[in-house]
């Protein structure tokens, strides 16, 4: 009998994945075991095996098909059997409610053919440009409508900003041009709805001018604006830079790279001094939860590494532990398989502290956002040659800048201080760490 | 006992009556003449009446039926140059005057209908009927006819409202040299009536070439003569002001005609004016079809026997008598005028295909009857086009097309500090000297050495004739620089000693001068720069002290120019005595003794029409503002450190605003605060308010904010003054309103209580 290949759970709590590339074409004999098919989720591309052996019906989904876990994405047959059997093996299935995911009815375009998504009565709609949607119930309550501006209300009309989001500090709680750039400030991307839950807002705000080419999201596009649209929103970052000089370093490596079997990075200083930093200062390395403050019993570090696809945040895990060689080799490993989208989903998750080095791009300094639910991340300049007044003589040092991004909830400034001082001291000091 | 000396009036005042001889000696073409005109006149005006009764004439037909003799007797015999103007009931004054211009004064009664007289019936007729084709382009109707061309200077709806204007004619007519007159027509109700007693005095004064032609029918509506004034020989009026006058009796052409010539030759002497008054009697009611005595005001007896006097019949049975025309002669000219008259209402009108047995479905006003078949209706290819009713309140600026404009920052010459004031002075002396039509009128500008505040210094003596101190009598003296504008061979700089005078002046600023060019057409321009000071914190009290910015500004026609700098009122004074609407300049006492740079020698340069000027760029709020509030403005953004753009409007009026660069400032501010310092209710900022937030709602991040004085008028305690008029501290309250509404840690300060919030204070 035909036998129903669905679209395999890869990452925990999504709840769609993509496929890639098809393996396999109709007509094909499958073993279990046998990829069948790259899927891609918003972390990671994966092959999906053969659960069972047979011959390829029927593709369900072609390359580049979104479905929800648990759709149909192929049909396997046995000898002798037809379309009408994989008619039947498809039409038999009656998705469970679960697998139809709930969003999706609810964003269906509103009958009444009004642009808002607004659930409210239209009487009250009319108030308001809000588009107070109905999977996102945690519109801070201000009673039946939101006062905004003309402007404010023109502003997020085209941009599909949810006005009751932002918090109004104008006259009777009206939201003025300045809360709204408070909240944009907060916004790297602009702010765009869960595919499932807004069809094409994008679209209708956003004309496509002849010579423009809108080019769809990936699924990996869409989870790095999601995860750091809420983590900017949601979490209350603040910042602090240290210039670490960084001579010794440099000048250690250079010593190193002449005799080790793999070359070590600038970077991977880096992640040593940060490990060693946590060390030191164990306090800092915890994660704010709505239940507790998480203290973490070793410290797991995301590298960020730069794809062609978009960014993706492996995981060193033991940094605190690992010998420098050890860090390099799996640094290297890791960054090498995530530009090949070869990483496991584990591989991705998990992290306490991020890195992110844009040093090699020449960049002098920048501050990052917070990979959530980390509560840390370091941003990474160019090492760059500089004066520097020591005891007040000025002399040539290479310094290094290094901006913290750090989740307020969990760590106050000082104990952020600190720790930022621990790793300056670690990283310009390194032989201390590595021995 | 005191010893009693009994005075005589310093002018003549006779009454004139024709005698047999007097016809006996009139040129038989005259009495031709004045019997075509007649005829024509009195046919005319029957059918007004008729396509009122047909609903075709819209508003009211105030028929001259009964009057014609004083117009055509008065009218016959002047020159096109000559002028005329008339009132509300101004149909046969207009026609006699029109008629008079197409046939050099001479009408065949053979041929009493030429093309030119049957095209003066027709567009007369289609004016009041409001049709394009009207002299006036349908705008004024039967109450404001005007045809330059003919000399005749448009009537006027408002009773005595024309008269100042025609004195305005005549000073151009004598001071041009010429021996031209203007007759001004009025009714016995204008006999008391400020604007008339003024120019009655004024002409009077300056001795210009201005027949008062009082028709006197005993009616002011319903009101009679003796009901209405001590001295019902209206004639008399004139001799409390030295001026000569005649009484004759208006039904009785000739007579008119005679007194006529006698004023004429006082006139034309340039002796000054001379007031006629004619006995005249209209057969019907105020307006409309009806006799009088259907009102009950009037007998049917008194109305029999002044139609016994018909001065249709009277100069037919002369002529008759004097064996010029017969029975059928006179019927003959009759007919041709009936026939004229059919001509042009038909070219205008036509049977309505929609009318039905009970008349027009649609249109026109309810007809006293109820009309049957044969229902007329408007051509509807001769009304107006819809789209003309704004075209034409001011000129199109093409006259300043090529100016040379200089702001101050490009300004290459020599530039040396002085006041305010002597800019005032200094750049008028300029203009006079460059251009010989420019005159200078009002209360005390030719002594005191400039004026009350030196405005008009060296002038009066620089230029002898041209600088003239006035009466007080802002109506007089602004209408007769209103019929300056009008006629165009001077351009009057007209001042009101403090803006407040407005209301005393009001017809004429309002009435006459702005709106005059549209309502007779939108072509004929009115190039009047009236000058006026702010005066608040002077202590002049309640009714010396307003910002008259906000009343023009909403008077339509009028331009309003308000520089805050003596380098901008050079140029925007050049620019208002360049374009040829009526221009208020705005100063204020407070800038007058400010120092600043005034060009050392080119005063010819104009400022940029139009364009405001932005006196500080800033990202935080757009603080509009004009005059001296505009130092106001600055000082209060340095003392609440708000990064403001403070924009000099300096061009106030709705055309002239600078949209462009206030809406460049609102689109990056997105909060506006209008600065004045003037009271309230007269206030300047309400329709600018009104206007900004329907242009740039969507740019607005908060309610337009305003600055204003108190409610009440400013008082004499200095005190009291200071606390209703603006200052820098209630500048300083409206902005730190506006930082209130920024929203979030801007406001960390609460907004000073003040009226700026727009309440009303008990």
């Amino acid at each position: 009998m035909a036998s129903v290949v669905r679209m395999p759970s890869v990452l925990a709590g999504a709840s769609e994945a993509a496929i890639a590339s098809w393996l396999v074409a109709p007509g094909d004999s499958v073993a279990v075991g046998q990829p069948l098919a790259e899927i891609e989720t918003e972390k990671a591309l994966v092959e999906y095996a053969a659960e069972q052996a047979g011959v390829v019906g029927r593709l369900v989904l072609a390359a580049g098909d979104t479905g929800g876990i648990g759709d149909p994405i192929a049909v396997l047959v046995a000898d002798g059997e037809t379309d009408a059997d994989i008619d039947a093996a498809l039409g038999s299935e009656t998705p469970a409610p679960a697998q139809a995911p709930a969003p999706t009815v609810a964003a269906a375009p509103a009958p009444s053919g009004t642009r808002s998504m607004d659930h409210r009565p239209p009487e009250k709609a009319v108030d308001g440009p809000s588009t107070a949607n109905g999977q996102q119930p945690t519109a801070p309550e201000r009673g039946s409508r939101i006062f905004a501006s003309p402007l404010v209300r023109k502003i997020a009309g085209e941009r599909g900003i949810d006005l009751a989001a932002i918090a109004g500090t104008g006259p009777n709680g009206r939201i003025v041009r300045r809360d709204l750039e408070q909240f944009l400030a907060t916004q790297p991307e602009r702010v765009e709805p869960e595919p499932v839950q807004t069809p094409a807002p994008v679209q209708a705000s956003t004309p496509v001018v002849a010579g423009d080419r809108l080019v769809p999201h990936t699924p990996m596009r869409r989870a790095i604006a999601r995860r750091l649209t809420e983590s900017k929103a949601t979490t209350p970052h603040f910042y602090m830079v240290t210039e670490c000089v960084v001579d010794e370093l440099l000048e250690l490596r250079k010593r190193i790279n002449e005799s080790s079997p793999v070359k070590i990075s600038v970077n991977d200083f880096v992640v040593m001094a940060a490990g060693a930093a946590f060390r030191d200062v164990p306090e800092a390395n915890v994660t704010w939860t709505d239940e507790g403050m998480l203290e973490h019993g070793s410290v797991d570090i995301s590298i960020a590494v730069a794809t062609e696809g978009g960014l993706v945040t492996p995981v060193l895990r033991g940094v605190d532990g690992k010998r420098l060689s050890d860090v390099a080799r799996e640094s290297q490993d890791l960054a090498r398989r995530a530009r090949e989208r070869r990483l496991r989903q584990d591989e991705l998750e998990g992290g306490t502290f991020s890195i992110s080095n844009l040093g090699m791009y020449g960049t002098l300094e920048f501050s990052g956002i917070i990979n959530p639910p980390q509560s840390g991340l370091l941003a990474v300049g160019a090492a760059r040659q500089q004066p520097v007044v020591t005891d007040g003589a000025v002399t040539v040092a290479t310094v290094m800048r290094c901006t913290l991004s750090i989740d307020h909830r969990a760590l106050d400034g000082a104990l952020a201080a600190r720790w930022l001082a621990a790793f300056t001291i670690r990283l310009e000091h390194p032989l201390g760490t590595i021995v | 006992m005191p010893r009693v000396k009994r005075l005589q009036p310093g002018s003549e005042w006779n009454e004139l009556t024709t005698t047999a001889a007097d016809w006996k000696a009139a040129d038989p073409a005259l009495l031709a003449t004045m019997l075509g005109q007649l005829h024509l006149i009195r046919a005319f005006e029957e059918t007004v009446l008729e396509l009122a009764a047909d609903g075709l004439v819209h508003g009211p037909a105030h028929s001259s039926i009964g009057q014609e003799g004083g117009a055509v007797g008065s009218i016959v015999s002047l020159r096109s140059a000559d002028a005329v103007n008339g009132s509300h009931r101004g149909h046969h004054q207009f026609l006699a005057k029109s008629l008079t211009h197409v046939t050099k004064g001479v009408l065949d009664l053979g041929s009493l209908v030429t093309p030119e007289v049957a095209e003066v019936l027709q567009r007369t007729l289609a004016e009041i009927l409001g049709l394009a084709q009207g002299y006036c382009a349908g705008r004024g109707g039967s109450m404001h006819l005007q045809w330059f061309e003919a000399g005749a200077l448009g009537t006027n709806a408002i009773v005595g409202g024309g008269v100042p204007m025609a004195a305005g004619n005549a000073w151009a007519q004598k001071h041009s040299g010429t021996s031209d007159v203007t007759v001004t027509y009025f009714g016995d109700g204008a006999a008391n009536i400020g604007s008339v007693l003024e120019s009655l005095n004024l002409t009077a004064a300056w001795e210009l070439p201005l027949c008062f032609f009082i028709e006197n029918n005993g009616y002011a509506v319903s009101t009679t003569v003796e009901e209405a004034t001590g001295e019902p020989r209206l004639s008399a009026r004139a001799l409390g002001f030295g001026i000569p006058a005649w009484r004759v009796d208006g039904m009785d052409p000739l007579a008119v005609h005679l007194a006529l010539e006698r004023a004429l030759s006082r006139l034309r002497a340039g002796e000054g004016p001379v007031v006629i008054e004619a006995l005249v009697y209209r057969f019907f009611h105020q307006n409309g079809p009806f006799p009088g005595s259907a009102f009950g005001y009037r007998t049917k007896e008194e109305e029999a026997a002044w139609r016994a006097r018909d001065p249709l019949e009277r100069v037919a049975a002369e002529m008759t008598k004097l064996g010029l025309i017969d029975e059928a002669g006179v019927a003959a000219v009759r007919a041709q005028a009936v026939e004229a008259m059919k001509a042009a209402a038909a070219a205008l009108t036509e049977q309505d295909p929609d009318a039905g047995p009970h008349g027009p479905r649609t249109g026109g006003s309810r007809p006293p009857y109820p009309p049957g078949p044969g229902v007329r209706r408007i051509r509807p290819s001769l009304w107006p086009d819809p789209a003309f009713v704004d075209v034409g309140i001011r000129g199109d600026l093409s006259e300043i097309a090529g100016a040379r404009a200089v702001e101050q920052p490009d300004f290459r010459g020599e530039l040396t500090r002085g006041k305010f004031i002597d800019a005032v002075a200094r750049v008028m002396d300029r203009r006079m000297s460059a251009d010989e039509r420019i005159v200078v009128l009002g209360e005390d500008v030719h002594k005191l050495n400039g004026g009350t505040n030196g405005a008009t210094k060296g002038l009066a003596k620089k230029f002898p004739g041209r600088v003239l101190g006035t009466p007080i009598s802002e109506n007089a003296f602004a209408g007769l620089g209103g019929g300056l504008a009008l006629d165009g061979r001077f351009r009057p700089v007209v001042e009101f000693m403090y803006p407040d005078f407005l209301w005393v002046a009001a017809d004429q600023v309002f009435n006459q001068i702005g709106k005059a060019r549209h309502m007779f057409g939108g072509r004929n321009p009115v190039p009047l720069v009236l000058r006026t000071k702010v005066a608040m914190g002077t202590g002049y009290g309640s009714q010396h002290s307003m910002d008259p910015a906000g009343i023009f500004a909403t008077s339509v026609g009028w331009r309003i120019m308000a520089p805050s700098t003596p380098y901008d009122y050079v140029g925007m004074m050049n620019t208002a005595l360049a374009i040829e609407d009526p221009v208020l300049v705005l100063e204020h006492v407070d800038l007058y003794g400010t120092e600043g740079d005034i060009p050392a020698g080119d005063l010819d340069y104009q400022i940029p029409f139009g364009r405001a000027a932005v006196r500080r760029a800033g990202r935080d709020v757009t603080v509009l503002t004009y005059l001296s509030m505009v130092s106001h403005a600055a000082e209060a953004i340095e003392q609440t450190g708000i990064d403001a753009e403070l924009i000099d409007l300096r061009f106030l009026d709705r055309a002239s605003l600078d949209w462009e660069t206030i809406g460049e400032s609102v689109r990056k501010t997105n909060a506006v605060l209008i600065v004045e310092q003037g009271g309230l209710g007269t206030s300047y900022g309400g329709w600018l308010a009104d206007e900004i937030q329907r242009r740039f709602f969507d740019w607005l991040d908060q309610p337009v904010q305003r600055v204003t004085g108190g409610e009440a008028a400013p008082s004499i305690s200095k005190v009291l003054e200071r606390a209703a008029i603006a200052q820098t501290s209630d500048v300083v309250g409206g902005l730190e309103r506006v930082r209130a509404a920024f929203g979030g840690g801007s406001s960390g300060r609460e907004a000073p209580a003040s009226r700026t919030s727009g309440e009303v204070r008990r």
